[in-house]
């Protein structure tokens, strides 16, 4: 398309508007963060802290490093919740990377009966809220003595995640060439070896894609965790935080800085795997 | 869909050109493949549906002690006539209009901007990522330190621009921080949307702009008769996974103003009915509505879109 002077500046101006939309709210978290309350107080307040100090973090990362022995305790829960959010991302990234590409590999090159059924059951329960399944969650989580337990979370998360997981895979291995599967079982490999050495190769670009996608989604979870995990043994960093909101409202360097601590796993695997993300979400670049 | 049905067809025709030994052991590949996570949906998506669906329709609210006995559609019919419900949908259609205006005018205005070539553009579309990547209570975080009416930036900034002369309590009016916590929303789904658009406007053969241009048309007739007709598919699939979470609203409502009625979602009512009041029937006869009215509203954008395509 031709382009005048004018959408020239009008472009610039979007990019610029949609940087500091992005970026913005993160920039005003950092300088709360590194702020003293007082500073925040003030009226204007400095947008940018004249003497950025790094009590917030200290008191959250280091323990017993508020005097108050009390609200060091608390606060020392923070780290023991970011641990419970790596673990159960962990665990879940890897039981959905595994129940996944291999359903999704097999609804799209393995021939069996009811296949297209067995597609369409799972599937076609993508649209359902969460919410119509809370309640008799609650109860099945009880009875199977699954509550407060990272192996609860990590079924629960896979049957909320695994629909999306199963189709967005099933539609990446439609577009894998299929000749090398064909030519290795042409040279003698059996069904499963093919899958093993030839395809998963083939899916690298996907599991990267697909890793982080699941990861994003796991790590920023509330509402389930909030439900499901509800004491410190598996309780999420974003369940945490939300009780802090509640405590510390007149200390919001200390919020703000375990929002930032909160945001950086999530924001380094955006900013590194954002190419695999665009591509499994909207389409590869090719 | 369509990709998926072209796909399927694709499979279907494919021959069975391999027959006894080695199509057997593609069947049994196939189910073991398939097994784990056919199981777990049926564990814990079909049969707590079932169940919850039994729970609506029967008398279950346990802060009047535990009853338990059949009462048919009356929950669905008592749960919509309760005002603080009627309060929260209200808030929900609030929070949605506001989702899918900006979503839609946002989303256009940025994907038309990252579909051209310009230097940093790798970085801005990693930037532009980002929101969506961060956790819904950390976004509410951070934007509570935009809004706050003693010490936010906006404020702020507004006062050092001369624009306000006193700060302004941002969340004293219902509407006020309905509009604003919508905002905080879009922030996190805004994303999905401009990714979406972009694909689809990735998809539109450049030489329909070069052709057109000769013959004279403007980038505004331009983006009327070519741009906006073929990025029609791409619209239905923003919109239908705009209101689909926009409808889902929680997080960042929860720890923006909490549970107050004042900015109360409908998600937020059926967690407070349900896990707060314990009045486990009503709660998930409500929950239903909001499954029906989800799935009403996504099937009824792709239907009215497709209509409107021919």
């Amino acid at each position: 398309m031709k382009q005048s002077p004018a959408f020239k500046y009008l472009r610039y101006i979007a990019i610029l508007v949609l940087l500091i939309w992005s970026v913005g709210p993160i920039f005003v978290g950092l300088s709360t963060s590194l702020s003293t309350q007082a500073e925040i107080n003030k009226v204007p307040a400095p947008l940018w802290p004249p003497h950025p100090n790094f009590k917030g973090y200290q008191a959250l990362l280091v323990p017993n490093s508020v005097g108050n022995a009390n609200i060091s305790s608390e606060v020392s829960a923070f780290g023991k919740s970011m641990r419970n959010t790596l673990v159960a991302t962990a665990m879940t990234v890897i039981t959905v990377l595994f129940v996944c590409i291999l359903a999704g590999y097999a609804f799209n090159r393995l021939q069996f009966p009811g296949r297209r059924f067995l597609f369409f059951f799972i599937i076609v329960t993508l649209p359902i809220p969460a919410f119509a399944l809370l309640a008799p969650l609650f109860r099945i989580m009880s009875d199977l003595k699954l509550m407060d337990t990272y192996q609860g979370l990590v079924l629960i998360y896979l049957s909320a995640i695994g629909p999306l997981a199963v189709w967005l895979f099933y539609n990446y291995t439609a577009d894998l060439p299929q000749e090398p599967e064909e030519a290795a079982m042409v040279d003698g490999c059996n069904r499963f070896q093919a899958f093993i050495y030839i395809v998963v190769p083939q899916m690298v670009p996907g599991i990267a894609a697909l890793t982080a996608i699941v990861m994003l989604s796991v790590w920023g979870q509330f509402l389930l965790p909030l439900l499901f995990a509800p004491t410190l043994a598996t309780k999420p960093v974003t369940v945490l935080i939300t009780e802090f909101v509640g405590k510390y409202n007149a200390n919001v360097p200390l919020i703000s800085a375990a929002g930032m601590i909160a945001l950086i796993p999530p924001a380094i695997v955006a900013l590194f795997l954002n190419r695999y993300i665009r591509g499994m979400l909207s389409g590869w670049d090719r | 869909m369509q990709a998926l049905e072209k796909k399927q067809d694709l499979a279907a025709q494919k021959p069975a050109r391999r027959i006894g030994k080695a199509q057997r052991e593609e069947r049994i590949l196939g189910y073991l493949f398939v097994l784990p996570v056919v199981i777990v949906i049926l564990v814990l998506v079909y049969y707590p549906l079932a169940k919850g669906f039994s729970m609506s329709l029967h008398s279950l609210n346990f802060a009047m002690g535990p009853s338990d006995h059949f009462v048919g559609f009356k929950n669905y019919l008592h749960v919509i006539q309760d005002p603080d419900t009627i309060a929260t949908a209200i808030h929900t259609l609030g929070y949605l209009a506001v989702a899918i205006f900006v979503e839609l005018v946002g989303g256009l205005v940025f994907a038309l901007t990252l579909n051209s070539h310009f230097r940093g553009r790798g970085i801005v579309l990693a930037l532009t990522i980002l929101p969506w990547a961060l956790p819904g209570i950390v976004s509410g975080v951070l934007w509570s330190r935009i809004f706050h009416p003693d010490n936010g930036v906006l404020n702020n900034v507004l006062y050092r621009l001369g624009i306000i002369q006193d700060y302004q309590l941002w969340f004293s009016k219902p509407l006020y921080s309905i509009f604003f916590i919508g905002l905080v929303f879009v922030w996190s789904s805004l994303p999905l949307t401009i990714l979406t658009l972009l694909a689809g406007l990735q998809t539109i053969p450049s030489e329909l702009y070069d052709a057109s241009a000769v013959d004279g048309a403007g980038p505004v007739y331009q983006f009327r008769f070519i741009t906006l007709p073929l990025l029609r598919p791409a619209l239905a699939v923003a919109l239908t996974i705009g209101t689909v979470n926009a409808l889902g609203i929680f997080d960042q409502i929860y720890v923006l103003n909490g549970t107050a009625l004042g900015t109360r979602s409908i998600t937020l009512q059926i967690y407070l009915m349900t896990f707060a009041q314990l009045r486990f029937g009503e709660g998930t006869a409500l929950a239903f509505w909001l499954t029906l009215v989800t799935l009403a509203f996504s099937v009824g954008y792709i239907r009215s879109l497709r209509s409107a395509r021919g």
